[in-house]
């Protein structure tokens, strides 16, 4: 590390989770009581798990489920050691505790695949100690020896006699709960790596699972609220007075970000928004139009005068680029995307004089509360969240933005109020997948091995953004809010100026063994807030690494699996997986005629994945015919889980690799809607097989990694099918 | 007045004429089955039966539905009394996030109900209108065609009428769920 220790400060003073650890370290005090309520005569070992004297055992989940199957996963590793059936445990939602945490993040959020990696023997250590409590209350209870005790399938087994859990919870609870009990070896797991049904298929297949945007309480009037047409810009002024003419209609009140329309329905509130009159200042990002975009970054990525920020520097960096056998150098683009999860925002919130109670779907439990207190001015211990559901998250929520709204329209009205945001809102409001131009260029010997990879890459940067949302909601009550607000606008220009955000290098060097590496990353940003989604820096950085791959592979008469095995030999996961893909789907068989093969391969969030895509082109269309899928994620909980995550990532990014574009007009985002933000529908859809590498390695992530390898896998077999090499996404032949 | 069937039962509503059927439902009678996604017609979330036919109801004005039968998940099976296409959502592990799978099974099921043993291209036709972003779309079809083998047109239409003495249409209250988990 070549960097300065006053560098180093600097970054631990400003990363995302380093920044935001420091600041809930400070603000929360210590951990009170349990994360749940007390049931009377329960034993309450942990803030995970309760057992009641009838036998009910309840898992709070630390987690939030927003499909990826983290409701299954944590459940079946308190199932594991608790000697539980899953399907009999009763699933809860954490409400905001300290104990809730990430262990990694140290904050009770969800992302960045993480979860069952970070609470993989935390839970388990939580159920098995419980587990350990109840048999030594039996044995205390029975008068028995504690080898004589089997916990089985929900039972205590006692010399052929069973009996339930309950029985033993009320000396249990007297009783100290042991610490470090021992955990189940791998050899032992009889739920661990089974397959069976998700947990939550039943609730969400018969409408009756809740999200957050089925939420009633007493007195519920319905929110809707108008935005600026350009992101960001201040309200000068507004006529509501058409509005409040409307049937239903009860308020119209500003907020932050926009007026919000308040009536007894959400139709009667959105009519009556489509007659406000309301006038914006004009702001910085109104200048702005994809192409000029598109234009300043060309400009930037070829002004070598700014030198912009270091990603990466190993061997000799770019320097003996030119003393290779064969050069290749390429430009590659990704544009902004929007998350368009199912669910469109929303949030409820009850007021009860000094003490808020919101509900949503969140995958930042912890901002979310975070955001009441900050723009509610309520005591954090006033505040109450009720996770739900949440119909998608893909890193879109949990901002705090919704949050925000939703409080101040319930305080400034003093009603409780659901605000839902449309589609449209949804669309031209998001936090999006930051746009990218980067130049790809690689030295390759004569025996094909990379000895210099150089990556300059031009774009905005997104823990700016983040910082912004999640200081203010994060800070400490106690700090003066002016404070707080200049603190949380110091991210972007520290990210702009000072550090490379570290989604700006992800993925983007790290697979290929090549001595010499320079990654640099210039910013250029006009403005548009930007968010993470799913795989975040992977989500692009693959596309170019990989499609880049396949350029060099070909440049040097290499056939493509073979260039990337030879150049991954200190990357044993991805090459196990690659290996496996290409026995499963026949790399180099033959095909149906006109149809090609294309691989990629990229490992992100600890997993390794690699893809090939079966593709063929009919006049400018591309057909994805068959995807196949090799991942080495270390343990697998539910494989069906597993498999299911990575076909889900892949369907995401073929909307993305085909569909996916955001784009801007003096500043207005363009897309509104699924018409003109199309996604990839069921005829559409390519038969995806999925493969998992065997192993009894830790757990590693699958909401994410499936999704990198996909663009670049169809770009490959694009190329191959029509010689068009394809830099841009989405991908279009012409 | 308007005054039709839900699930059933004879319900009427004193609203706006042009709200659309799928917020009546949702915040008038209170079932939350079925989901707001896009409110053009594009996504399918909020699919219920009309007269048997799959429709989207965030675009469908109640005004339309004087009369008719309407069915939403409700009112397709419940946890302890499911029809064969939800079964079959849970043994395939359909759902992923979930929040679209009303709308696939209210589709799905509209579909049954016409084609018992509809083709690939039927199954594909039938659900285009319905968007899942997690990428269920696989499973989904898997689960259809599951049901599709397995039994007679008369049982995939057995769907109607399983909520009697659950939904009291009167005071609109909602219908008393445990939430599987």
């Amino acid at each position: 590390m070549k960097k300065a220790s006053m560098t180093r400060r600097l970054f631990l003073l400003s990363t995302g989770a380093a920044a935001t650890g420091l600041i809930v370290g400070c603000s929360t005090a210590a951990a009170k009581g349990k994360g749940y309520s007390a049931i009377a005569g329960a034993f309450e070992p942990n803030s995970f798990i309760q057992i009641t004297p009838d036998n009910k055992v309840i898992f709070y989940l630390p987690s939030s489920e927003m499909g990826q199957g983290i409701l299954d996963g944590l459940t079946t590793l308190i199932a594991e050691e608790l000697r539980v059936q899953p399907t009999a445990i009763d699933v809860r939602h954490a409400s905001l505790h300290e104990d809730y945490k990430n262990p990694e993040m140290g904050m009770q959020a969800t992302g960045g695949s993480n979860a069952t990696r970070a609470q993989f023997l935390p839970l388990r250590q939580a159920a098995a100690d419980t587990a350990a409590a109840i048999r030594n209350a039996a044995a205390k209870q029975l008068d028995q020896p504690l080898d004589k005790i089997v916990l089985a399938d929900g039972q205590v087994m006692v010399e052929g006699k069973s009996y339930g859990f309950g029985d033993f919870v009320a000396v249990a609870a007297l009783m100290p709960v042991p610490e470090n009990s021992p955990l189940r070896s791998p050899k032992q797991f009889d739920q661990i790596g089974r397959e069976r049904p998700r947990l939550d298929a039943l609730s969400k297949s018969t409408g009756t699972a809740e999200f957050g945007i089925d939420a009633e309480v007493d007195n519920l009037y319905r929110a809707v609220v108008v935005r600026s047409p350009v992101l960001g810009a201040t309200l000068q002024g507004f006529d509501a007075s058409a509005a409040l003419k409307r049937s239903g209609v009860v308020d119209v009140v500003k907020i932050k970000s926009g007026v919000a329309v308040v009536a007894q329905s959400y139709w009667q509130a959105r009519q009556a928004a489509a007659v406000l009159e309301l006038n914006w200042e004009k702001t910085e990002l109104g200048s702005w139009s994809s192409d000029s975009i598109y234009n300043k970054f060309n400009e930037t990525l070829n002004d070598s005068s700014q030198k912009g920020l270091e990603c990466c520097d190993e061997g000799e960096g770019d320097k003996l680029l030119d003393q290779s056998a064969t050069v290749v150098a390429a430009d590659y683009y990704a544009p902004y995307l929007a998350h368009a999860t199912m669910e469109p925002l929303n949030c409820t919130v009850e007021i009860n004089g000094d003490a808020c109670a919101i509900y949503l779907g969140t995958q930042n439990v912890q901002a979310s509360a975070g955001a009441a207190v900050y723009y509610g001015d309520f005591d954090a211990d006033k505040v109450k969240v009720h996770p739900a559901f949440l119909g998608g998250g893909f890193g879109r929520r949990g901002l705090g933005d919704d949050v925000a709204e939703a409080v101040l329209i319930a305080q400034k009205t003093g009603r409780n109020i659901q605000l839902v945001w449309s589609r449209e809102d949804d669309m031209s409001n998001d936090f999006y997948r930051p746009a990218a131009l980067v130049r790809m260029q690689a030295g390759v010997s004569e025996q094909g091995l990379i000895e210099t990879w150089a990556v300059r890459r031009v774009g905005p940067n997104i823990m700016g953004y983040m910082l912004d949302e999640w200081v203010d909601a994060l800070a400490p009550d106690y700090l003066n809010k002016g404070f707080v607000d200049w603190l949380s606008k110091l991210g972007r220009p520290i990210f702009n100026r000072f550090i490379a955000d570290p989604s700006a290098g992800d993925g983007i060097y790290s697979d290929y063994d090549a001595p010499n590496k320079a990654v640099r990353h210039v910013t250029q940003d006009p403005g548009l807030r930007t968010g993470f989604w799913r795989s975040v820096g992977h989500s692009s950085n693959a596309f170019f690494k990989e499609s880049f791959i396949d350029e060099l592979a070909q440049s040097a008469g290499i056939d493509e699996l073979d260039f990337r095995l030879a150049n991954m030999k200190n990357n044993p996961r991805l090459t196990e997986a690659t290996q496996l893909v290409a026995a499963k789907a026949g790399w180099g068989k033959t095909l149906p005629e006109g149809h090609f093969h294309g691989l990629a391969t990229h490992s992100s969030f600890g997993s390794a994945v690699a893809q090939i895509a079966e593709v063929s082109i009919k006049g400018t269309q591309i057909i994805v015919h068959k995807v196949t899928a090799a991942i080495h994620c270390g343990m697998v909980v539910n494989p069906g889980i597993v498999r299911d995550q990575v076909e889900g990532g892949i369907i995401y990014g073929l909307t993305a690799a085909l569909h996916g574009e955001i784009t801007l007009v003096d500043g207005v985002i363009q897309q509104s809607n699924f018409h003109n933000y199309p996604m990839l529908r069921m005829a559409d859809a390519p038969e995806v097989e999925v493969h998992i590498v065997e192993s009894q390695e830790h757990p590693e992530g699958v909401g994410e990694p499936g999704l990198p390898p996909l663009a670049p896998a169809v770009a490959n077999a694009v190329f191959k099918a029509s010689g068009q090499r394809l830099r841009d996404l989405p991908l279009r032949l012409s | 007045m308007i005054t039709f069937q839900l699930n059933n039962s004879p319900v009427q509503v004193d609203i706006d004429p042009d709200t659309p059927l799928l917020w009546v439902v949702r915040d008038h009678f209170k079932l939350k089955g079925s989901k707001f996604g896009c409110g053009m017609g594009l996504c399918g979330a909020c699919t219920m039966h009309v007269n048997g036919e799959a429709v989207r109801t965030c675009t469908m004005p109640i005004s339309a539905v004087q009369g008719a039968a309407i069915t939403s998940i409700e009112g397709l099976g419940t946890p302890d009394n499911l029809h064969p296409l939800q079964q079959a959502w849970v043994e395939y592990s359909v759902p992923q996030c979930g929040y679209c799978q009303s709308g696939q099974l209210m589709s799905a099921s509209a579909l049954l109900a016409k084609n018992p043993n509809p083709s690939d291209d039927d199954i594909e036709i039938a659900m285009n209108g319905n968007i899942c972003r997690c990428g269920t779309y696989s499973k989904i079809k898997s689960a259809i065609k599951s049901v599709s083998k397995s039994v007679s047109k008369s049982e995939a239409m057995r769907t109607q009428g399983s909520m009697v003495g659950t939904f009291d249409p009167t005071n609109g209250n909602a219908i008393s769920t445990e939430a599987g988990s």
